[in-house]
C-alpha cells in the first residue's frame, strides 16, 4: 500500500475520531446538549397535505384532511443505563400545528449522555390542570392561536382531526371532525407514549442532536381501535369512542432516524 | 427611597374572633423586597386566608397561588372590568353582583354579549376555594382556569384570551399592576388566571346567623321555627346539601322535568355519559334568599316553589337520584308546616356581612 493512502486513512480516522462519531461509544460525553424532535406528519406513509385527498383505509372510507393538530408533552430521555431524564415540567408541552408548520421542538439542555428511550405524552394530564394557573406560562394563548381550547370547558383539545369523507355508503363529500380531550374531572385521556430508538442518541457539550419522527395520521381511525366515520363523523366527547380515539393516537408515532451531534434543520 | 417589606400578614377585623383557626401561608415577600433600586416600588403583601372553623379544609392550593394584597386587589379590577369582553362593556361583575351573592338578578338566564342569551342561570360567587368542580356541569376542576369560559363564551363576553392579554399590556396601568402583583411581573395569562383565582379564593361568606348559631356567638340566637326548619333540613336535604357549604360537591338529578327547549343535558355534556344525563351540581345553599331564580335554569321564582316543587313536581326518569325515591313516592313530602320552617330557615342562610363586604365591592 502507497504510504500516502496510508497517511489519509490514519489522519481521515483521526480527523473523525476527534469529531462526534455515532460509533464511538469509549468517548466521554460532558456538560449538556439540545435535542430537537421533528413531527413529520404523514398518512398512511404518504405526506400529509392539508386539503389534498388520501388513498382509501381499510375500512374503503377517502378522507381529505384540512385540520390537524396535536398537544404533546411531559418529555423526558432514558438512558442506556436505564436512568430517566425528565424534562421540566412547566416548559414541556407544545404544540404540533400543520396549518401553521409546526412541526419541531427543541428540548434544551438535556444533561450529556446516550439515550435509548424517548418518552412523551399526548395531551394534558390531570395534574397540570390541577395546577391551575401555575405554571401556565402563556400556554394558552399558544393553544387558543392554534384551536386547541375547548370554550365550553376550560381544557384542551389534546387532538384536532378534520376534514371530510366520503365511503361506500356517503357518496357526498361528508364534514368530519374529531376533537379528542379529557372530559373534566370524568374522563382522563391523556395517554403516554414510549419510543424505542434504533441507535443511541448521543447528547453532550457541542453535542446536539435530533429525533426524526413520523406519523401516520390514519391511525387515528384504524389501529388497535376501529372508528368508522361513517357511522359517527363528528366525535367529540363520546364516552365510548373518545378514549378508543386516545388510544389510536399514541399509535401514530414511530421514530423514522436519528442525527447525532447534528441537530436536524 | 427604600421600600420597606412587610412580612406580617394582613388581619382582618373578623380574622380576631378568637375560634377561628388560622392558616398562615408561607410568607412570599414579593417584587418590593427584591427591588432595591426602584423608586416608588408599590409594597406587596401576603394575604392570609381563614378557614373558617366550621367549614371543612378548603381544596384550593394556596400554595401554588398565594394571595396577595397586590395580586388580589389586581384581581378585583380585572372582575370588575369590561376590557375583558369584546364589546368593552360585560365585566364578570355584570352577571356576577354582590348584593345578590353575585348572582344576576332579575336574570332566569344572563345575557351578556349583544344581549345573547345563554341557557343557565348564574350561580352565585362564594366560598369558591371550598369547590372542586365548577358550573353546574363541572366544565372545570380548576377555580384558576374558570375565567376562559365565560370570556371565551360567545354569548357571554365573545373574546379571546389571547386579546384580553394584548389588550391588558397596552393598557397604561396594567402592566405596572401585573408587574408590582407578582414576581415576574409578566401580563401573561398566568398572571391574569393567578390575580383573578386569588380574588375569588378570598371570597368567603361565613358569617351567617347559621354560622353565628353553630359557632355559639352573638347574634346566633334561632327561633323556634328556624330550630324547627334546621332538623327538618337535616332529616330531607343535607343527605345531597351536606356539609356547612350546603353541597357534597356531586352531580344529581333532582327530578326537575327537563325543558325540551333547552334540552339542557348536564354533566352529560362534559362526561358524554349517559348515566349523567340531567345531572347538575348541587348548589350550595349560602345566601339562598338572595339568589333568586333557581336551579340551572332559573324556573323557580321562590323558595317556596322549590319546596312545592320537592314535594309534589319531582319526575322520574333512568337518573333520578335514588334518594328521591323513598317510600314509595317521588320527591320529598314537606307539609305546609314544615315547608314555612325550612322557608325560615334557609333565611338564616343570609350573610350581610358579605354581601356588603367592601373588599370585595365594585366602588
Ligand atoms: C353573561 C353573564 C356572565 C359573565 C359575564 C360571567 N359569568 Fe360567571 N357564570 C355565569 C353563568 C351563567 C354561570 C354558570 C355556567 C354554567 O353552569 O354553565 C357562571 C358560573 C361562574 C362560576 C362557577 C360558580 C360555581 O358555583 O360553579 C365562576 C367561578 C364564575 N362564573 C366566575 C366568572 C368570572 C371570573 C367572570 C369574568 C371573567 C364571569 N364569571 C363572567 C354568567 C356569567
Ligand atoms: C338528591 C339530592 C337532593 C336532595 C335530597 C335535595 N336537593 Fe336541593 N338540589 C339538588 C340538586 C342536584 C339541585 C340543582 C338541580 C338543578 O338545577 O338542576 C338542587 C337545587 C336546590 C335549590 C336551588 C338552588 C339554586 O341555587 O338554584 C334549592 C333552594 C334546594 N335544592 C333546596 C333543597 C331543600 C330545601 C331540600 C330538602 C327539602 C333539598 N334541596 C333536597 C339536590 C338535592
Amino acid at each position: 500500500m502507497n504510504s500516502k493512502i496510508v497517511f489519509t486513512v490514519v489522519f481521515s480516522f483521526l480527523l473523525f475520531s476527534s469529531c462526534s462519531d455515532d460509533d464511538n461509544d469509549s468517548e466521554e460525553l460532558t456538560g449538556s446538549g439540545e435535542v430537537s424532535i421533528k413531527f413529520d406528519n404523514g398518512f398512511a406513509g404518504n405526506d400529509l397535505v392539508l386539503g389534498a385527498t388520501n388513498t382509501a383505509n381499510t375500512n374503503g372510507e377517502v378522507l381529505t384532511i384540512t385540520r390537524f393538530s396535536y398537544i404533546v408533552s411531559n418529555f423526558s430521555l432514558v438512558n442506556d443505563m436505564g436512568e430517566e431524564y425528565v424534562f421540566p415540567k412547566d416548559d414541556s408541552y407544545f404544540i404540533i400545528n400543520q396549518e401553521l408548520e409546526d412541526d419541531n421542538i427543541v428540548l434544551p439542555e438535556i444533561p450529556a449522555g446516550e439515550y435509548t428511550t424517548l418518552k412523551f405524552g399526548v395531551g394534558v394530564d390531570q395534574e397540570k390542570y390541577l395546577q391551575g394557573a401555575e405554571g401556565q406560562g402563556d400556554f394558552l394563548e399558544k393553544a387558543e392561536a392554534s384551536n386547541m381550547m375547548w370554550s365550553w370547558q376550560a381544557g384542551y383539545k389534546f387532538l384536532n382531526f378534520e376534514g371530510n369523507f366520503t365511503s361506500e355508503t356517503v357518496t357526498e363529500a361528508t364534514e368530519f371532525k374529531i376533537h379528542m380531550g379529557s372530559h373534566g374531572s370524568s374522563l382522563d385521556n391523556y395517554k403516554e407514549v414510549s419510543l424505542a430508538l434504533p441507535n443511541k442518541l448521543r447528547v453532550g457539550d457541542e453535542i446536539d442532536s435530533s429525533i426524526h419522527l413520523k406519523i401516520d395520521a390514519s391511525k387515528i381511525l384504524v389501529a388497535t381501535n376501529n372508528i368508522q366515520l361513517t357511522e359517527k363523523s363528528v366525535i367529540m366527547v363520546d364516552e365510548v369512542k373518545s378514549p378508543q380515539i386516545a388510544v389510536n393516537t399514541t399509535e401514530m408515532f414511530v421514530v423514522d432516524h436519528l442525527h447525532n451531534g447534528d441537530a436536524h434543520d | 427611597m427604600r421600600p420597606v417589606c412587610h412580612g406580617q400578614v394582613a388581619s382582618y377585623k373578623e380574622m380576631n374572633i378568637s375560634n377561628y383557626i388560622k392558616f398562615v401561608f408561607i410568607a412570599i415577600l414579593l417584587v418590593s423586597c427584591s427591588n432595591d433600586d426602584t423608586e416608588y416600588a408599590p409594597i406587596n403583601e401576603p394575604l392570609e386566608f381563614v378557614n373558617p372553623t366550621n367549614f371543612p379544609q378548603a381544596t384550593y392550593n394556596f400554595e401554588a397561588n398565594p394571595p396577595t394584597k397586590l395580586g388580589f386587589e389586581l384581581g378585583k379590577k380585572l372582575f370588575y372590568d369590561g376590557k375583558l369582553s369584546s364589546n368593552g362593556f360585560i365585566s364578570c361583575g355584570f352577571c356576577h353582583e354582590q348584593a345578590f351573592a353575585f348572582t344576576h338578578h332579575g336574570h332566569q338566564f344572563s345575557h351578556g354579549i349583544d344581549d345573547l342569551e345563554g341557557t343557565r342561570n348564574t350561580p352565585p360567587i362564594q366560598n369558591m376555594a371550598f369547590l372542586n368542580e365548577f358550573a353546574w356541569d363541572g366544565a372545570t376542576n380548576h377555580l384558576d382556569l374558570f375565567p376562559i369560559i365565560p370570556i371565551t363564551n360567545e354569548v357571554e363576553m365573545g373574546e379571546t384570551m389571547t386579546n384580553v392579554i394584548s389588550k391588558l399590556q397596552s393598557d397604561p396601568d396594567y402592566p405596572n399592576e401585573f408587574q408590582a402583583a407578582f414576581e415576574d411581573g409578566e401580563v401573561n395569562s398566568e398572571n391574569f388566571l393567578k390575580a383573578l383565582g386569588q380574588f375569588m379564593a378570598m371570597m368567603i361568606s361565613s358569617n351567617s346567623k347559621y354560622d353565628k348559631y353553630i359557632r355559639n356567638e352573638e347574634g346566633g340566637n334561632f327561633s323556634e321555627l328556624e330550630k324547627q326548619g334546621l332538623a327538618i333540613f337535616q332529616q330531607k336535604c343535607n343527605s345531597c346539601h351536606s356539609t356547612e357549604l350546603f353541597t357534597d360537591n356531586s352531580f344529581r338529578n333532582n327530578g326537575l322535568p327537563p325543558n325540551p327547549q333547552l334540552n339542557d343535558l348536564g354533566r352529560e355534556e362534559v362526561s358524554g355519559a349517559s348515566t349523567d344525563r340531567y345531572k347538575f351540581k348541587v348548589p350550595s345553599l349560602r345566601n339562598i334568599e338572595k339568589t333568586a331564580p333557581y336551579m340551572h335554569d332559573g324556573r323557580l321564582g321562590t323558595l317556596m316553589s322549590v319546596l312545592n316543587f320537592y314535594d309534589a313536581g319531582v319526575s322520574d326518569s333512568e337518573t333520578l337520584d335514588p334518594l328521591l325515591k323513598n317510600d314509595n313516592r317521588l320527591g320529598i313530602g314537606l307539609s305546609l308546616e314544615e315547608k314555612n320552617a325550612l322557608v325560615a330557615f334557609l333565611t338564616t342562610l343570609t350573610d350581610e356581612t358579605y354581601l356588603n363586604d367592601p373588599r370585595f365591592a365594585e366602588y
